[in-house]
């Protein structure tokens, strides 16, 4: 069992067409109005998080002890379609050395350290869909280290006709509509929080990834649903609902998982992704805070991540701030 | 700690083939042959030219390959694969595939298209994995911080053992990009004053990152150590480094923090030494920030097999092992003349060197200004 980490900032952002800049700096914005979709996502969710953690600083030397975990499963897929094209289309002299350097998937990561000043460890992580969950376990385990007082980390894609024209074809149809969204919380230990007088809506208590090597089977996520609560500390018994992370096609195998993790119970489930649809990095940082909107103060949830490449992940939280 | 290596690399096939290429001070760069580069200005490149990889993932059949070394070394067959992860850097991924799709949307059908996390997806079904799997992408620093990901999993006990590192591939796409970023030259010489830019290479290194009562129970030998590991954004420029080095030189220190242990500790640096003439010369001041006057042995590999981008890091993983292990710190290929701004440095080049070396420290930097570095302790 490991100490909790609080989160004391979120915001998301599902836009459906112009990524919303308007409550960003004039600074930020101006950098979000210069740089590729994926790094508006992160400006327009991060911004508004860090803020309501009182932490959003654009000015200044970066800051050592603030960092930055974001989960993509996508990364830079439309910068890279756009630089491709253009260099297809106008041979080598079109090759355009703004796209190419925006062409690697923590780019995002990195605008969001200039804009913020965020000196501390500035990581991007891919997993499919379930690059939300493990960037948060990520982030959680470096405020667990002491490697950071802060963390901005959660996850984001940026959708656009190429990237679902690859998921036909790439074999990763969800089975319900993708949505674009990004999610971002700021962790930070709970005693830093209450030192400085932060209000804590929520803590992870525990995480684990896995993997599916096989289609259609349930040990990899049944293991990190085990990993998940035996890192927080919460027996099965305990958990007061589950977001669920499957889509349609994995519902049975998940269904499967969580009986053997659960030991039998069958906590209340709700699946927001039915309703919302698939948003890839951004889904289990989206499924913590329709935990945190759905359970009482207090309770103790269960976010999954599945995806139809096989990773999986889980998460365990708290609503409140288990005072 | 490390109980495993495995490598694909211009300079060979496995860590043997690598490893005695870097110590003769070997250079694999040559004109590009895999690929249509007659247009390519700069056209030089450190290809993979070994049989056995004519695969349309590319990416994913060096890390395939170099998987398979690993875990012969570490004898890792019969560990439960419900206890073992996969952290695995790339910048490209399958982006020969992806050239051939894009635009129109023609070619192949599959996983392995582009997305960065195919290659790790690949590893993890061929052997099974049912442990935590996931790509890092933090640009040239991925297969450093892959392997960062895996001691983390390993102390935190969410796996036994990982296969981490790093794999990427040669194409036009990104030989025309960094082309067109002027950051190219027809011949790396990190550190040198006559240095033009740098020559981007290929391949694949993973190694077996394991719990050390997990290798001592299964009786594995252990390789090297990782005592710590660090990470840091300059949060100053998108493509050009900080040139105060104060991001790397952050990453350095936190990893030696995390090791406990001083900069006087530190007996050889593998260095990210790209040979572009601002990545150099910020790394020699970075370096100065963390080492002082003090001259610690420094290489850099980069002028053998060129800059492997998401492998690179790990490339330097299996280069600390090798050194920890036999006291040999290979020349940098490619450097003939110091430049005076880097005279502070003690760079290894022309022969190899044989010392002590008991800690080691990577330090790698990438676009988007995030650098990552690793310590490494000899068993």
């Amino acid at each position: 069992m490991s100490a909790p980490v609080a989160i004391t900032g979120a915001a998301a952002v599902t836009p459906a067409g112009e990524v919303p800049l308007d409550a960003l700096p004039d600074a930020v914005q101006g950098r979000a109005l210069r740089g590729e979709r994926m790094t508006q996502l992160a400006l327009a969710a991060a911004g508004p998080a860090l803020s309501a953690a009182g932490l959003a600083v654009c000015e200044g030397p970066p800051r050592p002890e603030v960092g930055v975990v974001l989960g993509t499963a996508f990364g830079c897929f439309l910068t890279n379609v756009e630089y491709q094209r253009r260099l297809a289309e106008g041979g080598i002299g079109a090759a355009s050395p703004r796209l190419f350097a925006a062409t690697v998937s923590n780019a995002a990561a990195g605008e969001l350290a200039i804009a913020y000043r965020l000196g501390g460890p500035s990581v991007t992580v891919s997993a499919g869909a379930a690059s939300g969950l493990v960037a948060l376990g990520h982030a959680a385990e470096l405020v667990r280290a002491g490697r950071v007082r802060a963390i901005v980390a959660g996850g984001l894609d940026a959708l656009g006709d190429a990237v679902l024209e690859w998921m036909r074809d790439g074999g990763l149809d969800p089975g319900v509509p993708a949505t674009e969204a990004a999610a971002v919380l700021v962790l930070e230990t709970a005693g830093s929080a209450r030192a400085r007088g932060a209000s804590i809506l929520g803590t992870i208590e525990g995480h684990a990834a896995g993997f599916e090597p096989r289609g259609g089977e349930s040990q990899g996520l049944a293991a990190a649903v085990a990993r998940a609560l035996g890192d927080a500390g919460v027996p099965p018994a305990d958990i007061e609902l589950v977001v669920s992370g499957a889509g349609p096609g994995a519902a049975r195998a998940e269904d499967e998982a969580l009986r053997a993790a659960l030991g039998g119970l069958a906590p209340r489930r709700i699946r927001p992704k039915l309703a919302r649809g698939e948003a890839f990095g951004a889904a289990g940082p989206l499924g913590l805070l329709a935990a945190f909107a759905e359970a009482a103060r207090g309770a103790a949830v269960l976010v999954t991540d599945v995806c139809a490449s096989g990773h999986v992940a889980a998460l365990v939280g708290r609503v409140g701030d288990g005072a | 700690m490390i109980t495993g290596c495995g490598v694909v690399s211009p300079l060979g096939v496995g860590v043997r083939a690598f490893w005695e290429g870097l110590v003769a001070g070997r250079s694999a760069v040559a004109a590009i042959e895999g690929f249509p580069a007659d247009d390519l200005t700069p056209r030089a490149a450190a290809e993979v030219r070994a049989p056995g990889f004519a695969d349309p993932d590319r990416a994913g059949a060096f890390a395939l390959r170099a998987a398979s070394e690993a875990v012969a070394a570490a004898r890792l067959e019969g560990v439960l694969p419900t206890r073992i992860g996969i952290a695995l850097g790339t910048t490209l991924g399958g982006m020969r595939i992806f050239e051939a799709w894009c635009p129109g949307g023609r070619g192949s059908s599959g996983l392995e298209r582009i997305p960065y996390f195919a290659p790790a997806v690949r590893l993890a079904r061929a052997l099974g994995c049912c442990g935590p799997v996931a790509t890092t992408q933090l640009a040239c620093a991925s297969g450093t911080h892959a392997v960062a990901l895996a001691a983390e999993w390993v102390r935190t006990g969410q796996a036994d053992a990982v296969l981490a590192g790093g794999t990427d591939l040669l194409c036009r796409f990104v030989v025309s990009g960094f082309n067109a970023l002027r950051a190219t030259a027809e011949v790396a010489r990190p550190f040198d004053r006559d240095r033009r830019g740098l020559v981007l290479g290929e391949g694949a290194a993973v190694v077996v990152v394991e719990a050390e009562e997990h290798a001592r129970r299964r009786g594995a030998s252990v390789r090297a150590r990782i005592l710590g590991l660090g990470a840091a954004a300059d949060a100053v420029h998108m493509t050009a480094p900080d040139r105060e080095g104060h991001g790397a030189a952050r990453a350095m220190s936190a990893a030696l923090a995390d090791a406990a242990l001083p900069p006087e500790a530190v007996d050889f640096v593998s260095a990210h030494g790209t040979g572009t003439p601002y990545n150099d010369a910020m790394e020699a001041v970075a370096l100065g920030r963390v080492f002082g006057q003090r001259r610690v042995p420094i290489d850099s590999i980069k002028g053998a097999i060129g800059h492997t981008l998401g492998a690179a890091g790990a490339f330097e993983v299996v280069v600390c092992t090798e050194t920890l292990a036999s006291g040999v710190i290979p020349p940098t290929a490619g450097l003939a003349h110091v430049d005076p701004a880097c005279a502070a440095l003690d760079l290894v080049h022309g022969t190899a060197r044989t010392a002590r070396v008991d800690v080691a420290l990577s330090t790698s930097s990438g676009f988007a200004g995030t650098n990552a570095a690793l310590v490494l302790g000899r068993e």
